[in-house]
C-alpha cells in the first residue's frame, strides 16, 4: 500500500493547481502549472493501478472520516473495478484538454485553465466517492465549471447554450436531491454499500418512485432521450476541451450513476422500469443515428452520435446480463475515448479554418496527410471496427440485448449500420475528394503537440481493441456482486 | 409581584449595551460629520453585545421577568446572528456617497435600535414583549427606508412600508388579544398549557387567533401573501438598509416564529401546518417565479428573499426539533449569503443597482465577479456551498413531515432561482461591457465581503459546526 491517500491526492491536486493558477498564474504561467498539475495528477493516481487487487469485488484504497456526524455522512471514498478505470480516462483527458487548449484559448486563460482543473476534481472526486453526499457534492460540482467552459469560451451561440445546459442538469439534479433525502429518511445512512444492505427496508414502490428521482438525475446526464436536447447545444458550442469532457466524462456521470445507486440499491425500482429504459436506450440508438445523419455541422454531429452511442450504454446496462453490463462499461470507456478524440481533431482543424460545416471541407487528405490518416483511424474506431475498441464493447452489448430479447438486439444492429453509414460519409465528405477552395493555402498539418494530443488515444483504442482484457479484467468481478447482489440476474 | 431586579436585568445584558450606545451617539449625533466614527462605534458596541449574549448563558438558559424572557440557546444563536447581521450591515453602509445627505449618527443610531428589537424578540417567552419588541425593530426599519429624505422613491418606500406593517401589526396585535381572550395568557407557556387543557375554547376562534399571530410574523419574514412591501422598501431604501432588512428582519421573525410555532402553538398542529405549508409553498412560487422578471438589482433579490422566506419556514411545519433546527441552519447561512450578495451590489455602486451594470463584470474585477458567483451559487443551493446546506436540511425535515410535494414544490422552485441568479453570472462573465470599471472598493466593504464569502464557503464544506450549534427552543 502507499504511504498517502491516493484517492484524495488526485481528487484535490488539481483544486490545488486551480488556486495557484489563481494567485499567480497570469499570462502564459496558467497553462504551464495546468500541464503540470494534470500530469502530476496522472502520476499521483499511479498506484491505484499498480496496488489494485482485481480478485475482490470490495472497494479499495479506502478512506474515511467523519465529516457530518449529525447527518451519519462520512468523508469516504474507495474505488472498485468499475470506478478505477473513470479515474484513468478522467486523469488522461484532462491531460490533453490542457495540451488542445494551449494556442486554442487566448482570453483570460488564468480563468479558463482554473476551471478546467476544478471539473477534474469534480470527475475525478464523483468515481471515487463512496457515499451517495459526496457523489452529490461532485455531481453538482462539475456543472459550475462547465458552465463557465462552454458560455465564456465556446462559440457563437454559448450563452444559450450554457444557461440551458445549467437548466436541465440542475432540473434533473434537484429531483436527485429529494430521492436522496428521501433514501437517507428510509435508511438513515447515504453510504453505497450500507445503502445497498439497507434496501430490503425499502418496499418495491418505495424503490419505484426512488428509482424515478434518480432516473431524472441520470437520464439528463447520460443523455436519453428525450431529455438529450441540452446535448447538441452544449457540445457544439463549448471550446474543444468543454466538448471532451462533456462527452469524455460528464455523459459517463449519468450511467455510472445508474450501476452505482440505481441497480444495488432499488432494484425492485429497477424491475418495475425495466421496459421503458430499455425501450428509450433503444429509441435513442436509432433516433440518435438518424438525427446523426442529417447534421451539417461536424461538431453537432459528433454530438448528436453520442446520443446513439449512449443509448447502446444504457441497453446495455438495463439488459441486467453479465455480458451486457461489462459491455456497457467498456463502451463507456471506448466512447470516452473515442468522442474526446473526434472532438479534439475537430477542434484542431476548426482552430485553422474557423468553420465547422461539412460543405467547407473536401479534400483535406491532400492538404493534411497525418491528420486525415488519425481522422480515419477515429472514425473507423466509432463504428466499430473490429480489432478497435468499440468493436468488443458493441459486440458484448448486442449479444446482451439479444440474449434478453430479440427485437432489441435487432435494433441494436440497425443502429451499428447507421453508425457506421454516418462516420464513413462525414468522412468521405471531410476528407476525400478534391480540397475544397476555402481550404487552400491554409496549413492544416497538425503539429507536434497536436500529434502527441492524439497518440494516448489512438494507443489506447488500438491495445482496448485488440486486448479488451485490459479493461474487462477489472469489471467481472464487481459486476457480477453488482448483478447478484441486486438479485437482477 | 414584584418588579424587575438585577438579575432581570442581567439576561438584558446585550441589549442593554446596544442601548447604552445608542443614547451615548445620540448625545453627541449632531456632532458627528464623519461616517467611520459612528460605524466603528457600531461594530465595536454589536462585538461587545455579542461577547455579552456569549456570556449570558455560561449560567444555563435562564427565565427572567416573571417569565417573559428566557436567555438560552437558541436565543443566544439569533442573538449572535443579530450581531452579525449589524456587523455586516455598518461595515457595507461605508460603501455608500458620502454625499447622500443621511445623518451618520442617526442612521447608526436607527440600526442599533433595530438590532436591539430583534435581539428582544429572539428572547421574548411572552407574546407582549415580542410585539414590543417587534415594533422597535418595525419602527426604526420604516425610518431607515425613508432616510434618504431628497429622494421621491425612498419617501414612497418608507410610506408604503410604512402602511403594510401598520396593518400586519394591528392584525397581529388581534390576533394576540384573541389568544388572551381565549387562553387567559400571554405567555408561551401558558397558552400551550391552556390551548392542552382546552376547555370551552373553539377551534375556530384558535384558529384565527393563530392565522393572525402568525400573518403578523410572516409580515416581517416578507413570507408570500404577506410580502409586498419587500420589493418596494428594498428599492427605495439605499442598498445596506435594504440588506439590514432582509438579512435581520428575517432572522428575528423567524426567531419569533420558531418559538411561537414550537412552543405557544405546538398543540394545534393542524392549523399550525396548513398556515405554514400554505406561506412555503406560496413564498416559494411566487418569489422565485416573479424574480424572472426583474432588471432591479434590489427588487431582484427582494424577490429572491421572499422565496427563501419560503424555504426556511419548510422547516418549522414538522414540528420538531430537528425541523426548528434547520430552520435555525438556514436563517445562519441565509444571512451571510443575502449579504454578501447585497454587499457586491453595494460595492458596485450606481453600477449595481441593474442587472446590465454587471455586463462585462469579470474582466474589470475577477474577483469581485468570483464572490458574486460564489454567492448566487450558495442562493440557488448548489454544492459545496453553505446554501446547499442550508437547503438539504430544510427539505429533510420536509420529507420527515411527510410533506414530500412540498419538497418537490421547494426543489422545482430552486430550479427557477437558478435561471434567476444565473442570469446575473451570464452578465458577469459572458457578455462584454462598454462601463468604466467600478470604483475601488472601500476596506469596510471588502472586510465585511471576505467575512460573507468565508462563511459561506466554509459553512458548505465543514457545516457540522454550525448544525450542532443551532439548537431549537
Amino acid at each position: 500500500m502507499t504511504s498517502y491517500p491516493v484517492l484524495s491526492a488526485a481528487t484535490f491536486l488539481p483544486l490545488v493547481g486551480a488556486t495557484l493558477i489563481l494567485l499567480l498564474g497570469g499570462g502564459r504561467r496558467a497553462r504551464w502549472i495546468a500541464l503540470a498539475t494534470t500530469i502530476a495528477t496522472l502520476a499521483v493516481s499511479a498506484p491505484l493501478f499498480t496496488g489494485f487487487d482485481k480478485s475482490s469485488g470490495d472497494l479499495q484504497f479506502v478512506e474515511s472520516t467523519a465529516w457530518i456526524p449529525g447527518w451519519n455522512v462520512a468523508y469516504s471514498m474507495g474505488v472498485d473495478g468499475i470506478s478505477l478505470p473513470f479515474i484513468f480516462l478522467a486523469a488522461l483527458l484532462s491531460v490533453l484538454c490542457v495540451s488542445v487548449s494551449w494556442t486554442a484559448v487566448q482570453s483570460k486563460p488564468r480563468e479558463f485553465y482554473a476551471a478546467l482543473l476544478v471539473a477534474e476534481t469534480a470527475m475525478i472526486g464523483l468515481f471515487a466517492a463512496s457515499n451517495l453526499f459526496l457523489f452529490f457534492v461532485f455531481w453538482e460540482l462539475i456543472v459550475i465549471p462547465i458552465f463557465l467552459l462552454v458560455g465564456v469560451w465556446g462559440g457563437p451561440g454559448r450563452v444559450f447554450a450554457s444557461v440551458k445546459f445549467l437548466i436541465f442538469t440542475l432540473a434533473g439534479s434537484v429531483l436527485m436531491l429529494v430521492g436522496m433525502v428521501a433514501l437517507h429518511q428510509a435508511s438513515g445512512t447515504l453510504d453505497f454499500r450500507a445503502l445497498a444492505l439497507a434496501r430490503q427496508y425499502l418496499d418495491p414502490a418505495t424503490q419505484g418512485w426512488l428509482f424515478a428521482a434518480f432516473l431524472a438525475a441520470f437520464a439528463v446526464k447520460v443523455p436519453m432521450f428525450p431529455v438529450h436536447t441540452w446535448l447538441p447545444n452544449a457540445h457544439t458550442e463549448a471550446p474543444t476541451a468543454g466538448s471532451v469532457i462533456l462527452a469524455g466524462i460528464l455523459l459517463k456521470m449519468g450511467a455510472y450513476g445508474f450501476l452505482r445507486v440505481s441497480l444495488p440499491i432499488f432494484p425492485e425500482g429497477v424491475r418495475l422500469f425495466l421496459t421503458p429504459m430499455l425501450v428509450l436506450s433503444a429509441v435513442a440508438i436509432v433516433y440518435g443515428a438518424y438525427v446523426t445523419l442529417v447534421q451539417t455541422d461536424i461538431k453537432r454531429l459528433i454530438a448528436y452520435s453520442s446520443v446513439s452511442h449512449m443509448g447502446f450504454v444504457t441497453l446495455g446496462i438495463f439488459t441486467l446480463e453479465q455480458r451486457g453490463v461489462e459491455g456497457a462499461i467498456l463502451q463507456m470507456i471506448n466512447h470516452g475515448i473515442i468522442s474526446a478524440a473526434l472532438f479534439l481533431c475537430v477542434g484542431m482543424i476548426y482552430e485553422r479554418t474557423h468553420t465547422r460545416e461539412i460543405k467547407d471541407y473536401g479534400g483535406v487528405a491532400k492538404l493534411a496527410p497525418v491528420y486525415s490518416t488519425l481522422l480515419a483511424f477515429f472514425c473507423l474506431a466509432a463504428t466499430g471496427f473490429p480489432g478497435l475498441n468499440s468493436f468488443v464493447g458493441e459486440f458484448l452489448i448486442v449479444s446482451g440485448a439479444f440474449k434478453t430479447e430479440m427485437w432489441l438486439g435487432a435494433v441494436a444492429v440497425w443502429g451499428v449500420a447507421l453508425g457506421t453509414t454516418y462516420m464513413v460519409w462525414l468522412f468521405y465528405r471531410v476528407v476525400m475528394g478534391k480540397p475544397s477552395r476555402g481550404l487552400e493555402g491554409l496549413a492544416l498539418e497538425l503539429n507536434g503537440r497536436e500529434i502527441a494530443t492524439l497518440a494516448p488515444l489512438v494507443l489506447l483504442a488500438l491495445c482496448l481493441g485488440l486486448y479488451p482484457e485490459l479493461v474487462l479484467s477489472y469489471l467481472r468481478v464487481p459486476v457480477a456482486e453488482l448483478l447478484a447482489i441486486g438479485g437482477l440476474q | 409581584m414584584r418588579g424587575p431586579g438585577p438579575a432581570d436585568l442581567a439576561l438584558l445584558v446585550p441589549e442593554l449595551i446596544l442601548v447604552g450606545v445608542v443614547l451615548a451617539l445620540m448625545l453627541v449625533a449632531r456632532r458627528i460629520r464623519r461616517g467611520p466614527v459612528a460605524a466603528s462605534i457600531t461594530v465595536v458596541a454589536a462585538f461587545v453585545a455579542a461577547i455579552a449574549s456569549v456570556q449570558a448563558l455560561s449560567g444555563g438558559a435562564t427565565s427572567g421577568f416573571a417569565g417573559m424572557l428566557l436567555v438560552d440557546g437558541y436565543s443566544q444563536f439569533f442573538k449572535l446572528l443579530i450581531a452579525a447581521t449589524l456587523v455586516l450591515a455598518t461595515l457595507l453602509s461605508a460603501g455608500c456617497r458620502k454625499d447622500d445627505g443621511v445623518p451618520r449618527g442617526d442612521y447608526h443610531v436607527l440600526l442599533l435600535l433595530a438590532a436591539t428589537g430583534m435581539m428582544i424578540a429572539a428572547s421574548s417567552t411572552d407574546l407582549m414583549p415580542l410585539y414590543l419588541a417587534l415594533e422597535l425593530m418595525t419602527i426604526c426599519s420604516y425610518v431607515l427606508v425613508g432616510i434618504r429624505v431628497e429622494r421621491p422613491r425612498s419617501n414612497e418606500a418608507a410610506i408604503k412600508y410604512f402602511l403594510l406593517g401598520s396593518f400586519a401589526s394591528a392584525l397581529m396585535l388581534f390576533g394576540i388579544s384573541l389568544t388572551y381572550g381565549l387562553t387567559g395568557t400571554t405567555s408561551y407557556a401558558g397558552i400551550a398549557s391552556a390551548l392542552y387543557s382546552r376547555g370551552l375554547v373553539s377551534p375556530a376562534l384558535i384558529a384565527v387567533a393563530v392565522g393572525m399571530v402568525v400573518a403578523g410574523l410572516a409580515f416581517k419574514i416578507a413570507a408570500v401573501p404577506f410580502h409586498s412591501w419587500a420589493p418596494d422598501a428594498y428599492q427605495g431604501a439605499s442598498a445596506p438598509v435594504a440588506g439590514f432588512l432582509a438579512a435581520g428582519s428575517k432572522a428575528a421573525g423567524l426567531a419569533a416564529l420558531g418559538r411561537v410555532a414550537m412552543i405557544a402553538f405546538g398543540t394545534e398542529t393542524a392549523v399550525l401546518t396548513a398556515v405554514l405549508v400554505g406561506l412555503a409553498a406560496l413564498s416559494m412560487l411566487v418569489g422565485s417565479i416573479l424574480s424572472l422578471s426583474q432588471t432591479d438589482m434590489k427588487r431582484l433579490l427582494a424577490y429572491s428573499s421572499i422565496a427563501h422566506a419560503g424555504y426556511a419556514v419548510l422547516g418549522l411545519i414538522a414540528g420538531t426539533s430537528a425541523g426548528a433546527s434547520a430552520t435555525m441552519t438556514y436563517a445562519f447561512f441565509y444571512v451571510f449569503m443575502t449579504l454578501g450578495a447585497f454587499g457586491v451590489v453595494i460595492a458596485l455602486g450606481e453600477r449595481g443597482t441593474t442587472l446590465d451594470g454587471f455586463e462585462g463584470l469579470a474582466s474589470q474585477r475577477p474577483l469581485a465577479s468570483a464572490v458574486m458567483l460564489l454567492f448566487l451559487l450558495s442562493l440557488t443551493g448548489i454544492p459545496p456551498t453553505a446554501g446547499f446546506v442550508a437547503k438539504f436540511v430544510v427539505i429533510t425535515s420536509a420529507v420527515q413531515a411527510g410533506q414530500v410535494i412540498l419538497a418537490l414544490v421547494a426543489v422545482g422552485c430552486s430550479v427557477v432561482t437558478a435561471f434567476v441568479y444565473m442570469r446575473v453570472a451570464v452578465r458577469m462573465y459572458m457578455s462584454n461591457t462598454v462601463a468604466p470599471p467600478p470604483a475601488p472598493f472601500p476596506l469596510a466593504v471588502t472586510a465585511a465581503l471576505t467575512l460573507a464569502a468565508l462563511i459561506t464557503l466554509v459553512g458548505g464544506v465543514l457545516p457540522a459546526g454550525v448544525m450542532s450549534w443551532a439548537i431549537s427552543p
